[in-house]
């Protein structure tokens, strides 16, 4: 487990490495000057301009400003953005927990539905009823996402009324940022209208987190259906009811602990989708998160804050992509290859 | 699984008699055949077949509603937009461009990535090493997101919409590829035909190709569908398609300020989309069912 561990930190470092020289690489490939694009600074004058050659070392080779890129990077010092003018990695925290909040109860929710469903699609597969999830799950994972959002946006905000079209919170409540996260803002600020507040935001994170998970749930049930119909052909099942267990013991004992286990996996490859569909969903929905501050970024050509955004959240990703697995392996001792 | 069968019949049709026998008794896969090939005879033949100039506007007729009201036209079967360019002409356009662009896109990316895959799949060692660490890099970070990274570096439009969709799904190309090479090479008749005297490229084309093309259509069909979604999405955030090209995202997001006064122009263009996919993915999975029994039979 040592070994296996020391490699996946290892194949961890060589790609986070990757990352960093693909993202130094952008200064050069985005269009522009690479000294504006480094540093954010929209007017250079030429005393200031010698001052960052120097700390750059733009005159020297790659590698060395690689190296001096990588220092940057890591003492925090990510440039300013273009269109504000303020330091890159100080908005990225303002933005980051609204998109983490939105994603979490989307990858819970998916989790928590998907699940239960693709067993019991698995179950009776040539059941009406089940034949039913799969053919709604078919559904849901062919839907574009925006036209989804637009659709119950039309049908929950516009006609019916039932819920807010977008944003975190209305605008009568004033909740102190502390981590980030609406919810627990709202619990740890001890104002008048808590309850209030709390409901609002409740009723602003329904139709968002509707969209997000529903991709992710459908991509669940199918998975979780396939895994289940796998394992409910091998051998040891057919063991277990001949020696008399029933079908609910079977499931639990021998199934669902077999089928189960890719799940873990499948939730670290669930949350790289989960963040692209995100984006999509914040710009309709108007929630301040990464995503929409990243297409706001493409569309003022904010060149710094594209290559903050492209390190921050594929870092991201391919952190909880590398944990899930180390989880997977942890559990499933036949994932385990020295 | 051997199962028992009955009859003795013997089956001595070719594969793909075999596989389209299968195929064929899945309602629901020929329904998405049907669509398909639908969708891909309206992509061809979009020019010779929309009734009216999708770029032409006529000022007179104005946000026209679709011709099952009261107020629509006949000539007009969906109604024109607002600014008066007739919506059907510009559906039957936008299937050339999402549906038809995506299809190119798939096979530009399958042909790249078959090259690559082969590489990777045959060679062994540090070679083989690294490039699957670089797979797993890029792998990780999600084809739409790698979409925008590229449209940001090239600018926004269609034809750099599909360079960014090529590149975005080399990797589970080459993976995928890859990883039924490698499965190909385990087996006992390449060993034996190696025995025989062939080298590498012969192993390649008359042994590994023709036993991964199944393999290869359903990584297709998957690609695709996400091709479709990622054209789409870059069109509608404005990125892709830019205004006056009738591509159904970018058409969606253009109707979206109208979208209280002719709904219509918002439903369709989504709908196209949510069929198109919908089709790719029914054929996708009826093959990927078709072909595990045919292997099992």
């Amino acid at each position: 487990m040592m070994i296996f561990l020391l490699r996946r930190l290892f194949l961890l470092g060589t790609v986070l490495l990757g990352l960093s020289i693909f993202a130094f690489s952008l200064g050069y490939l985005f269009p522009g000057d690479p000294l504006q694009n480094f540093s954010g600074l929209r007017y250079i004058d030429s005393a200031q301009r010698e001052q960052l050659i120097m700390a750059y070392q733009l005159e020297h080779s790659y590698t060395k400003q690689y190296v001096a890129f990588l220092t940057r990077v890591l003492q925090g010092d990510w440039g300013l953005s273009f269109s504000s003018q303020q330091p890159l990695l100080k908005e990225i925290w303002q933005v980051l927990p609204a998109t983490l909040e939105l994603t979490t109860y989307a990858l819970l929710l998916s989790f928590f539905v998907g699940v239960p469903l693709g067993i019991l699609a698995a179950m009776k597969p040539n059941h009406l009823f089940c034949k039913s999830i799969s053919g709604m799950a078919l559904i849901g994972y062919s839907l574009p996402i925006f036209w989804w959002a637009l659709l119950l946006i039309m049908l929950f905000s516009v006609t019916l009324g039932w819920l807010p079209s977008g944003g975190r919170l209305g605008v009568l409540y004033e909740i102190p940022t502390r981590t980030g996260f609406m919810l627990i803002d709202i619990l740890l600020s001890d104002t008048r209208y808590q309850d209030a507040a709390l409901m609002d935001a409740f009723r602003h994170l329904m139709l968002p987190t509707l969209v997000l998970a529903t991709y992710p749930t459908t991509v669940m049930i199918r998975f979780v259906r396939d895994a289940m119909l796998d394992v409910w052909d091998q051998n040891y099942i057919k063991t277990a009811k001949a020696k008399g267990l029933n079908r609910l013991q079977v499931l639990y004992r021998h199934g669902l602990r077999n089928a189960l286990l890719p799940v873990i996996r499948q939730i670290g490859l669930q949350f790289s989708t989960l963040i692209t569909l995100a984006m999509l969903t914040e710009v309709i929905f108007s929630w301040p998160g990464i995503g929409r501050w990243l297409i706001d970024s493409i569309y003022q050509r904010n060149f710094p804050a594209i290559q903050a955004g492209l390190m921050i959240i594929s870092t991201l990703v391919i952190t909880i992509n590398m944990l899930t697995e180390i989880l997977h392996t942890f559990f499933n001792p036949l994932a385990r290859k020295y | 699984m051997a199962k028992f069968r009955l009859y003795l019949e013997e089956n001595n049709r070719s594969p793909l008699a075999q596989l389209w026998r299968e195929f064929s008794r899945q309602h629901s896969a020929l329904f998405g055949l049907i669509l398909f090939s639908t969708f891909l005879s309206f992509s061809v033949l979009a020019p010779f077949i929309t009734p009216h100039d999708p770029y032409l506007q006529a000022d007179n007729l104005l946000l026209l509603p679709p011709s099952w009201t009261e107020q629509g036209l006949v000539q007009y079967p969906f109604g024109t937009d607002d600014l008066g360019r007739d919506l059907l002409s510009r559906m039957l356009k936008g299937a050339t461009y999402t549906f038809g662009l995506a299809i190119l896109t798939v096979l530009a990316s399958l042909l790249a990535g078959l090259a690559l895959g082969a590489l990777a799949g045959m060679s062994r060692g540090v070679k083989s090493s690294f490039f699957n660490h670089l797979l797993d890099l890029i792998l990780t970070i999600p084809s739409l997101l790698l979409a925008i990274i590229i449209v940001a570096v090239l600018g926004p439009g269609l034809e750099n919409t599909a360079w960014a969709v090529i590149l975005a799904l080399l990797p589970q190309f080459v993976h995928g590829i890859r990883n039924a090479i490698a499965e190909q090479l385990k087996q006992d008749y390449v060993t034996a035909y190696r025995l025989d005297g062939a080298n590498n490229w012969q192993v390649l084309t008359r042994l590994i190709i023709p036993n991964i093309w199944e393999k290869i259509t359903v990584l297709s069909s998957m690609a695709l569908s996400t091709a479709i979604l990622d054209i789409a999405a870059l069109g509608f955030l404005g990125l892709g398609a830019q205004a006056p090209i009738a591509e159904w995202g970018a058409m969606i997001s253009d109707s979206l300020d109208i979208i209280y006064v002719a709904p219509v122009s918002v439903a369709i263009p989504g709908l196209l989309i949510f069929a198109a996919v919908l089709s790719v993915n029914l054929v996708g999975d009826g093959l990927k069912v078709a072909i595990q029994k045919r292997r099992e039979s």
